[in-house]
This record gives structure tokens, sequence and C-alpha cells, in this order.
């Protein structure tokens, strides 16, 4: 599966998430850590991250500081908060459960209806 | 804890807006750079790594938009950045700006006026507990409304049986002005004769003392008195003790009851003191003279107490004389509701005018602003976004204008309240208030919707593209715009047009009035009253004595021509009884409210109405010799029907066969002379029948005041030296009314006037806005068209027809406004109907003097840009870009 995937609806806000719940990341840095992650499988409108990331520390769930970056220059880096960290767990079990029952009905056979 | 950050990212996105946007930029440059950086070392060179890193990213703008969306903040803040941005569009086009507000002020400032008086005379509430409840009745209907006049038996009447939806009723009728004699000099005061109940029904208790009761409105009980506050502080000392003690008015001697408290005034007139009003059984009585008043039960409507007056009076005696019942501020605005009425909606026209010539400059700047908003679509404002944008502009503009709208408002508004001639002192000082300021935010909210949807419309309307690539092609804005334009002005000139017409039918009506046949000649000629402490026992020839040594004395004074005494002059009020002809006692030989004037033998010559037949009075008319009267043309049309009236005898004061007062018969007097008809009371009225006695003969027809005329010899001020002699022949008199009788007949033609006017102005300043709205439109037109009219030219158009061109399109929106004006006005002019006189509201004249007004102004105001348009030099506009 070389092609990369676009992302579903309302699932970059868990990606960013859980990129900032490994260590503080600069935006770019998100953009990065979640490509790696995802094996560059999934395209990632580079212009719709900042709203996300904004919005996400809008309602509390990343705060953010500016730091400095690996090659030494001012970058504005993002944390999980406790608050983010809970709604990261119920956004991932919520998301687990989703795609189990999607995944079952997928996979369920005229015999089984 | 959520909610705390929240609002936290609120505050400091408000706060530190312009930090925030520094960090933001940093940010996304910190990224795109980080990217780039990236790339270089992978191998891209330097520029080409920068060019894809911004590619990659997409629109840095749209996604900023979104960022500061997202932070919460962007409400306030966009709203902070859409004023500032509105603001300096505002300042950018300081003659748009100007216009607009200067219109809108106009528009919203004259209505605002009028609102203000409209809700203090229409629509405050009287300044009395529960006026809700109070009604006043009436034994007829007056355009529309019950008359508010009764007689006094089915007052009694109704007292007796209506009971069960009224809380209480009351009677009163203007009384005298009643003489206090204090040490050596006498003090007039305003008199209100009342029943039992009036201070019940309108409200108010005594300070101290008490109202009146039962037994003080016996016949032949102890006259009991009233005091206001103001008569009581000034007359009285404020003394408290003053309740039980006598005082003389007049010759009654009468007991203090009760003083009013402080700030009670009586709407209808100020009055000082309150005297009981007795009814007895004279003709007097009996007439239609009493005026009603009551208080409903709570909860009770009008309706109800209506259908309930309607069943008690099945048992009134006589028949067909039910009592109408209405509302009482209704009655009070009287005549001036239908006035205000008009005006209020005259000024909505004006408004809704002033609208639609913002609208359109608004549209006119549209066109040249589609590049603008080209930009901003481009780089990512949404439609949302561009809405509020431009509805924050409309508010500014609204703001504006209501802002100088209220400024002006409050400016004339003292000018307009003295200037009406209507008496609303009853209502109370007329201010922008509470209610009027919420009148005022409603048509700025009006006008800031719909002038922001206009922009709007406008500019989204084809899209921005198709605009942008128009301006930038510099070819003719899309003919559509223009189309919608001429939609907008047809509709302004049709309705500066409908005011045209309302204002040319109200001049016309006035004209008519000021036609109307006096009957006499009002040219230098003062009228005054006087009115001398009366004595009992004072015979009508001394008291015609006093008089003739006074007249003389006038008669005396230097440009003075002729001078005359006369009962009641032209123009000013009724004095009226009931005549008959001598021993003819059917219906069609009786006439109720036969105007009676007791005149000096010079009154005609003084006045100038010719005397057609027989002869004037002579000074052997005296008391003592045979009884003479005159009658007029409409009298003696009436009787005797083209005979000679001459010789035949009429009874003032009996009406078939009946006597107005109890006593000895009264003498038939014998028509000596027909003069020609001279108008009553109202200037609108044909004149009424009149009888003319000599004052020698007035009898037992007292009045404790007289009216005087005095014709001077060419245009003179002859009041000073009037009042002078007055005051030398007699410091006990009280001289009121002292005009010229111009100013008498002004007076009569007041209310009239004054709505023309009114109109008249609202009419002008339509017409000029319409007219500012053509040329407006005609030289965005003209400079859209110049490269189109280098063509034209250079092809071989002549001047004249460039100019024919241009004039010929005003013309077309004048007659296309016309055109619907006439529809507009001819719905709109019925509700000009009550206050016309002798015009219908479809009259022809007004139609073509607006049409022929409306033509005009477009012809002019498309003249300017015409002429432009023909000055267009072909190479200039040909270059033209």
């Amino acid at each position: 599966m070389d092609k990369q995937m676009e992302l579903l609806q309302g699932t970059l806000d868990m990606l960013i998430l859980k990129a900032v719940s490994l260590g503080p990341l600069h935006g770019y840095g998100v953009l990065l850590r979640i490509q790696q992650i995802s094996k560059d499988r999934l395209e990632i409108q580079q212009g719709s991250l900042y709203p996300a990331l904004y919005r996400l520390e809008h309602q509390g769930w990343i705060t953010s500081e500016w730091g400095e970056s690996e090659n030494k220059r001012k970058a504005k880096y993002y944390r999980l908060t406790a608050a983010g960290k809970r709604k990261l767990q119920t956004e991932a079990e919520k998301w687990n459960r989703m795609a189990d029952v999607i995944a079952g009905i997928l996979q369920s056979t005229p015999e089984e209806v | 804890m959520r909610l705390w950050s929240r609002v936290r990212s609120w505050v400091r996105a408000v706060a530190r807006r312009s930090r925030m946007e520094r960090e933001m930029d940093a940010e996304l440059r910190f990224h795109i750079e980080a990217f780039a950086e990236d790339l270089v070392h992978s191998g891209v060179p330097r520029e080409e790594a920068l060019r894809r890193a911004r590619i990659e990213f997409g629109g840095v703008e749209r996604a900023k938009e979104e960022c500061r969306e997202a932070r919460g903040a962007n409400f306030i803040e966009s709203f902070i950045q859409d004023l500032r941005y509105g603001l300096r569009m505002l300042r950018r086009n300081p003659g748009f700006t100007a216009v607009a507000v200067i219109t809108l002020a106009l528009g919203i400032g004259a209505n605002t006026a009028i609102f203000s008086v409209l809700y203090a005379v229409l629509l405050r509430p009287l300044p009395f507990p529960q006026p809700e409840q109070l009604v006043q009745l009436g034994a007829g209907l007056e355009r529309g409304q019950p008359s508010g006049y009764v007689t006094g038996p089915q007052f009694v009447f109704c007292q007796d049986h209506a009971a069960p939806v009224f809380d209480s009723m009351a009677g009163f009728q203007a009384g005298p002005l009643l003489g206090l004699k204090q040490q050596d000099k006498v003090n007039w005061l305003t008199s209100q004769r009342v029943t039992e109940d009036f201070f019940r029904v309108i409200g108010v208790n005594p300070a101290f003392g008490r109202g009146f009761r039962r037994e003080d409105m016996q016949p032949g009980a102890p006259l009991a008195v009233v005091l206001s506050d103001y008569a009581w502080r000034n007359f009285f000392g404020a003394k408290t003790d003053v309740v039980g003690t006598q005082l003389k008015l007049n010759e009654d001697a009468y007991t203090v009851i009760g003083v009013l408290p402080r700030g009670f005034n009586f709407v209808e007139q100020p009055t000082e003191v309150y005297v009981p009003l007795q009814f007895s059984d004279t003709l007097g009585d009996r007439g239609t003279n009493t005026r009603m008043i009551a208080r409903l039960k709570p909860g009770v409507s009008i309706a109800q107490a209506q259908t309930d007056m309607n069943i008690v009076f099945q048992q009134f005696p006589a028949k067909n004389s039910g009592l109408l019942v209405g509302d009482y501020q209704r009655w009070l605005a009287g005549d001036f509701r239908a006035s205000l009425i008009l005006l209020f909606g005259a000024t909505g026209l004006l408004l809704l005018l002033a609208c639609l010539n913002v609208a359109n400059l608004l549209l006119s700047r549209g066109s040249f602003r589609g590049r603008e908003i080209f930009i901003r679509m481009a780089i990512g404002a949404g439609a949302a976004r561009l809405l509020r944008q431009f509805l924050t502009e409309a508010l500014l503009l609204s703001l504006a204008g209501a802002a100088a709208g209220l400024l002006a408002a409050h400016w004339v508004l003292g000018a307009l309240v003295s200037s009406i001639p209507f008496n609303f002192s009853w209502a109370g000082p007329v201010r922008i208030e509470g209610s009027v300021l919420l009148f005022t935010l409603g048509t700025l909210l009006v006008t800031t919707v719909s002038f922001g949807l206009a922009s709007y419309w406008q500019t989204t309307r084809g899209g921005g593209f198709a605009t942008a690539r128009e301006e930038g092609m510099q070819t003719q804005t899309g003919a559509s715009h223009g189309r919608v334009r001429s939609v907008l002005m047809t509709c302004e000139i049709a309705l500066s047009f409908a005011l045209l017409v309302g204002a040319a039918l109200l001049g016309e009506s006035l004209y008519r009035l000021y036609q109307e046949k006096l009957g006499f000649d009002p040219d230098n000629v003062v009228t005054m009253r006087t009115a001398a402490l009366p004595t009992k026992n004072l015979t009508s020839e001394q008291m015609w004595n006093s008089e003739q040594q006074l007249l003389q004395r006038i008669q005396s004074l230097p440009g003075v021509g002729s001078a005359s005494v006369v009962t009641v002059t032209p123009l000013t009020r009724q004095a009226n009884m009931p005549v008959q002809v001598f021993g003819m006692d059917d219906d069609e030989h009786s006439f109720g409210g036969t105007e009676i004037r007791a005149i000096s033998e010079d009154y005609f010559q003084t006045m100038r109405i010719p005397v057609l037949e027989g002869r004037a009075f002579l000074q052997t008319d005296g008391a003592g010799s045979l009884p003479v009267a005159l009658v007029n043309e409409t009298l003696a049309r009436r009787w005797w029907k083209g005979r000679n009236p001459i010789g035949q005898r009429i009874v003032i004061g009996s009406y078939k066969g009946r006597k107005l007062f109890s006593g000895p018969e009264i003498a038939p007097r014998e028509i000596v002379g027909v003069v020609s008809d001279v108008k009553g009371m109202l200037l609108t009225r044909p004149a009424p029948p009149m009888v003319y006695i000599p004052a020698t003969q007035k009898g037992d027809m007292l009045s404790s005041s007289t009216a005087w005329v005095v014709r001077t010899v060419g245009r003179i001020d002859i009041m000073p030296s009037l009042r002078r002699a007055l005051a030398e022949l007699n410091p006990e008199q009280r001289v009121t009314e002292m005009r010229s009788m111009r100013e008498v007949i002004a007076a009569s033609i007041a209310g009239q006037s004054f709505i023309s006017l009114l109109l008249g102005v609202f009419a002008g300043v339509a017409l000029v806005l319409a007219a500012v709205g053509i040329y407006g439109v005609l030289s965005l037109v003209v400079a859209q068209r110049t490269h189109e009219i280098g063509i034209r030219m250079s092809l071989g158009a002549e001047r004249r027809q460039v100019l024919k061109l241009f004039v010929g399109q005003g013309l077309m929106l004048a007659l296309a406004g016309a055109g619907i004006g006439v529809v507009i006005a001819l719905g709109l002019s019925r509700f000009l109907s009550s206050v016309l006189y002798q015009i219908r509201p479809t009259n022809f004249l007004p139609y073509v003097v607006a049409a022929t007004v409306s033509i005009v102004m477009a012809l002019l105001a498309s003249y300017l840009p015409a002429r432009r348009a023909s000055r267009v030099d072909p190479m200039v506009a040909l270059r033209y870009e």
C-alpha cells in the first residue's frame, strides 16, 4: 500500500494528541512524527495542521511554549496536558470500538444476517 | 477547567492580539523554513526548496484565518478588524460618506422628530392613574369619534342608570373667568364647572380639605369651590387654614372646601378653580354642551361599555339619543391625530427614499470595489466573513447617520413643537426619550441590515471573479448592475413623486381656504376681548353705557377709523341660541343654533360688511324703542326663500314655541335689514344663519366679556395705544386676544398651514434626494461609458446627440418613476382626505404639478453628467483605460 490515504474526517485531532503524547513537538515536528509513525501512508494537508493545533490548545488538551529547535531556532512546542491525556485515552477507546464494529459489519457474510 | 482555559485563551487573544499575530507568523514561517531545510538536505536547491515548501503548505492566509477562528477570539477580533477597515473605507471616500450620512441623517432625523411628537401625543399614557380606563362619551359622532359632548339630561340619566360598567363618571363645562377682588386688584381665575365625581374620574384627591359631594350639587346649596395648587399659592398665600373660609368670586359667595395637590393640572384647560356644575331645566342645559368623561371599571373594555350603554339608553325618554363611548386620549388628540399619522407616514416615505439613495450609492461604489473584494475572496475570505464586513460597514454608516439624525432631531424639536398650532399641552413635554430612542435604534437596525445585504448581494452575485475581470478589462460594468440602480432610482422618483402629490394637494387645499369668502374686509382690523367684573345690580343699560364710553375713547385715538363692539368676532368662537319666526311653532321655522351678534351701530361699517336690503342699526334703536334685528342672507333664504324678510318678526331664545329661559314673554323683534353672509367660527364651514341685534337692546343676554373690532386708517400698529387707553379707563378690565384680523384668520387655518408646510418641506427634501440620486447614477454611467462615448464621437456622433442620449436616460427614469408614483400616490392619498379641504384626493392638478416638477428635476439632474459626456475628447477617451 504505497499510495497515501486521505485522512478520515475528525481523526487529525486524535493523531496530533497521540503525536505530542510521545514528547513535546513543534508543528512541523507533529507533521513529521505522524508521517513517520504512519510510514508515509497518510496524507496530511499542512495548512490544516495549524488550525487543529490552535483548536486543541483552545480546548485545553495541549499547551504550548516557545523553545529552541534542533537547529537552534525558536520554535513553538506543544505538549499534552493531563486533560489531553484523558481525552486521548477516551478517543482511542472510542476509535477502537468503532473500528471493531465496522470491521465486524464489513466481514459479515449473508448467512450471518 | 476547560472553561477556564477557553476564557484564558479568549482573553489572551483579545488582549494580546498583535503578539499572537506575530507568534502565528513566526510559527508558520518556521514550519515552511524547516520543511525547506529538509528539502535542501535531500538535495533540492534552496530557491526551489522554499518554493516547493510554500506550495506544499497551501494558502498561508487561509490557514491563518482558520487558526484565528480556531482560537475562538475571532468574532470580536474580526469585528475590530472590520471596524478599522470600514472606517478606512469611509475615510477614503469622504464625498460618498458625507452624502450617505447626510441623506440618512435627514431621513432618520425627520422620523425621530415626528415620532417624538407622535409618541407624546398618541402613545404615551396620560398622566393619571390607570389612564387606560378613561373614556369620553358623546351624543354624536365627529370625524368617526364620539363628539365628547352630551346634554344635561343625558348626563343625569347616564349617572343614574349606567353604573355596572363605570367606576365613576363626570360632566363638566368650561366656566367663565371668575373675578376675585383682593384689595384694589381683580384677579381673573379660570374656572371649570364640574359634577360630583370629577376628581374621582381623573384620579386625583385634594391635598387637603375635600372634593365635591352630592349635597354641593343640589340647586340652592351653598356654593363650594376647590382651589388648584396654583390659585392656592398665588392668591391665598399657601395658607392651610384657607379651607372653610368664604370668598367672593364675581358677585357670589363661595366656601373653599379643598385644595388640589401640586403638579395636578387638568388636561383640557388650565383651570384655577373648580365650582359645582348644577343642571337646571332650561333649554341651555338641554343643549349638547356638557363635556363628559368616565372611568371604566377595571377589565371593562370600551366595546363592552358601549354595549351596556346601548341597552341602558333604550329606556331614555328621547329617541335616538344613545351615548357613544370612545378613547379619551384619542379625543384629546382630536384633529392632530390624523395630521400626525399623516406626517409620520410622510417621514417614513422619506426614510425609505433616503435608504434607497444610500443603497444606490453603495451599489455605485460597489462596482468600483470589485477588485478589492476579489482579492479578499482569493486570499481566503469566506462568504460569511464578507457579509460580516459589509454589515460592519453598513453599521458604521447607519450609526453615523443615526447620530447625526438624532442631533438634527434634537435641534429642530423645539422649533417643531412650538410651531405646532394644535393644542397638545395636555400631552406634557415632547422629548427624545427612551421609547423614541428605541424607535431610532430599530430604524438603525433596519438600515444596517438592508445596506449590508445590498452591498453583499451586489458584490457576490455573479461572483467576485466576474467583477474583477470586468474591472481589469475596463469594460462597462455588468449591464445588470446598471439595471438594478435604475430600478432603485425609479423607486426613489416614485416616492418623491408621491410626497410631491401630497404636498401639492395640501397646498391647493390651503389655497382654497385662503380663497374662501370671509364676508368682511380683514385688512387693518384689530380685534380684542375685554372682560369687566360683572356686578349683579348693573343693568344692561349701565353696562352698555360703560362700553359706549370705552368705544368713544377708542374712536378718538389717532389712527382709528372706526371701532365697534360685537359679542363674538368671526372665526373665533360660537354664540348661538334658538331662534324662531314669531308665531310659527313648526319645525321649519325654528333653528336651534342661530348665531347671535349684539353689535354697536358702526359694526357693518367697521368690518365692511355690505347691508343688502333695508338699513343698518341707528342710534335711535335704543333700549326703549322697538326691538329690531338684521338677518344674514343664509337665514333670510332659509325662512323666507326669496321673499323680502323686512318687516317680519322673529323671537330670539324660543324654539318651536318653547322658551329658553323661564321668565316673562320675550318680545319679538322686527327685521329691518338683510346683511351679507359672514363666516362663523370655522372658515371651513359655510356661513351659519345669523341674527344681529343692537347692543343697546341686549337686555338679559348679558355676558361678562365683549369683543371689539377696530379699523385703523392705513397700516399702523394701534395695539400699544389701545392697551394704554383701556388701562387708563378701567384698570380692573381684563384684555385678552388682542390680535390683527389677519392673525385671527391665520390661526383659524394654522393646522392646515402647518401640515402643508411640513409636507412641503419633506417633498422638497425628497426631491433633492432623488435629484442627487439621478445625478449620481448618470455620472457613474458617463464615467463607465467614456470609452464608448469616445468611439461614438470618433465615428461622427455629435455632442448634441450625446447630450440627448444621457438627458434622455434621466428623463426615462423620471417618467417611469412618475408612472409608479401616480399609483403610490393614488393608493396613499385616501389617507389625506381627512385633512383636505374641498378637494378630492384624486384631484387632477396636483398630479400635473408633481409630474412637471419631477421631470424638470430629472432634466436638471441629468444635464450636468450629460454635458460632461458631451464634452468628452474622443482622443482622450479612446486612450482612457
